[in-house]
């Protein structure tokens, strides 16, 4: 049997939290240790009691709630949450597949039996000889002399 | 006439009903109704207020003060309902409920640009002492006059705590919550409320130590 609760013990006896079995059996035989909670105990016990003195009219307050409801709560929103995050995910995995098959998609294959039908290399080969040719149609000097007083005359 | 022995026992059981974890839940009860006022039935949420009202107003009470308290338990109350959708029974409705008093608490506060918790509380003095009104045969106007400077000294030492122990010890004693609600509604492990409790609780007790 204790001798009496150390300060710590009565301290925790008046915040109401867990108590040692063998704090709780002196508590309830020693009456200095049971006053020493008490005391403390009725001190606050007034304070709310003073607070308690602040309170409205409970009936009151509850009318003019009840005045101030909407007819219906707001929707749900947990329930829109549960079914939108999984749509968003579906969505995000969606566009994620979308952009990559983009980037990583090989080039088109050219099948090497595809000849194309212009003949480039005959085109290419008539490009090289009309510039080659100074007497391209529409170019032609239209006054030899003409282009050899220009050229005497320092100008062009 | 009661003897004094009958007002402690009196006393006692006022306490075991405020502090006893067993004392009776009405959580489940609290389901039914929230049930039927999840679907618009305003008489059921008026059976909610009526059973939840007076922590709501005490609460805020702690935050705001007793001029703003009635007004912001009300602004609560009428959220809760708008919001009940949202309630998905993980915690208790009472907790649920607190935690929106205390959030509506601080968005005022926050408009107001104050402390969180309220230092002013003089107005109290105004109001009506219950320490008058008790029929405490023992206590004489001497022994009043003691207690009422002793809950005047444990006001004024409430203040000096710091802001976390002072709103759970006000949580606890004042709008009667349990431990592990307290740490539910501000989040914290029950752990640490049990420590914050105690400390406070420690402080006051050395500061009163000539009323106590």
């Amino acid at each position: 049997m204790k001798s009496h609760l150390e300060e710590h013990e009565i301290t925790a006896a008046v915040a109401g939290l867990e108590l040692e079995a063998t704090v709780e059996e002196h508590l309830g035989s020693c009456v200095s240790c049971r006053q020493q909670v008490s005391a403390m105990r009725d001190v606050i016990d007034a304070r709310r009691g003073d607070l308690e003195a602040e309170a409205p009219d409970w009936e009151r307050q509850r009318q003019e709630i009840m005045l101030q409801l909407p007819s219906m709560p707001t929707i749900r929103s947990s329930r829109r949450r549960v079914w939108a995050r999984p749509l968003l995910a579906i969505a995000a995995v969606l566009v994620a597949a979308i952009g990559l098959r983009a980037l990583w998609a090989p080039a088109p294959v050219v099948d090497p039996g595809v000849v194309s039908e212009l003949p480039v290399e005959q085109i290419l080969a008539e490009v090289d000889a009309m510039l080659a040719d100074d007497s391209i149609p529409g170019f032609e000097l239209l006054d030899q002399g003409m282009d050899d007083a220009v050229l005497d005359n320092g100008t062009s | 006439m009661s003897t004094p022995e009958d007002i402690e026992r009196q006393r006692d059981v006022l306490r075991a009903k405020a502090m006893d974890p067993s004392r009776i839940d009405l959580s489940q009860a609290d389901d039914a109704l929230v049930l039927r006022a999840q679907n618009g039935d305003h008489d059921a949420f008026g059976e909610l207020v009526n059973r939840h009202q007076r922590r709501v107003w005490m609460v805020c009470r702690q935050y705001v003060g007793a001029g703003e308290a009635d007004a912001s338990a009300q602004d609560s109350l009428v959220k809760a309902f708008t919001r009940i959708g949202d309630f998905d029974r993980r915690a208790a409705f009472s907790t649920w409920l607190t935690r929106i008093a205390i959030n509506t608490c601080l968005d005022e506060l926050r408009r107001r640009r104050r402390e969180a918790i309220v230092d002013d509380e003089s107005d109290g003095d105004e109001a009506p002492n219950r320490l008058d009104l008790l029929q405490d045969g023992a206590a004489g106007p001497e022994g009043r006059s003691m207690q009422k400077q002793a809950v005047a000294s444990l006001l004024a030492q409430e203040k000096e705590l710091p802001p976390r122990q002072r709103e759970i010890f006000r949580l606890r004693f004042y709008a009667e919550m349990e431990l592990e609600e307290i740490a539910s509604t501000l989040d914290v492990h029950v752990g640490t409320v049990k420590t914050q409790l105690h400390r406070a609780v420690h402080k006051l007790r050395e500061e009163l130590g000539e009323y106590r």
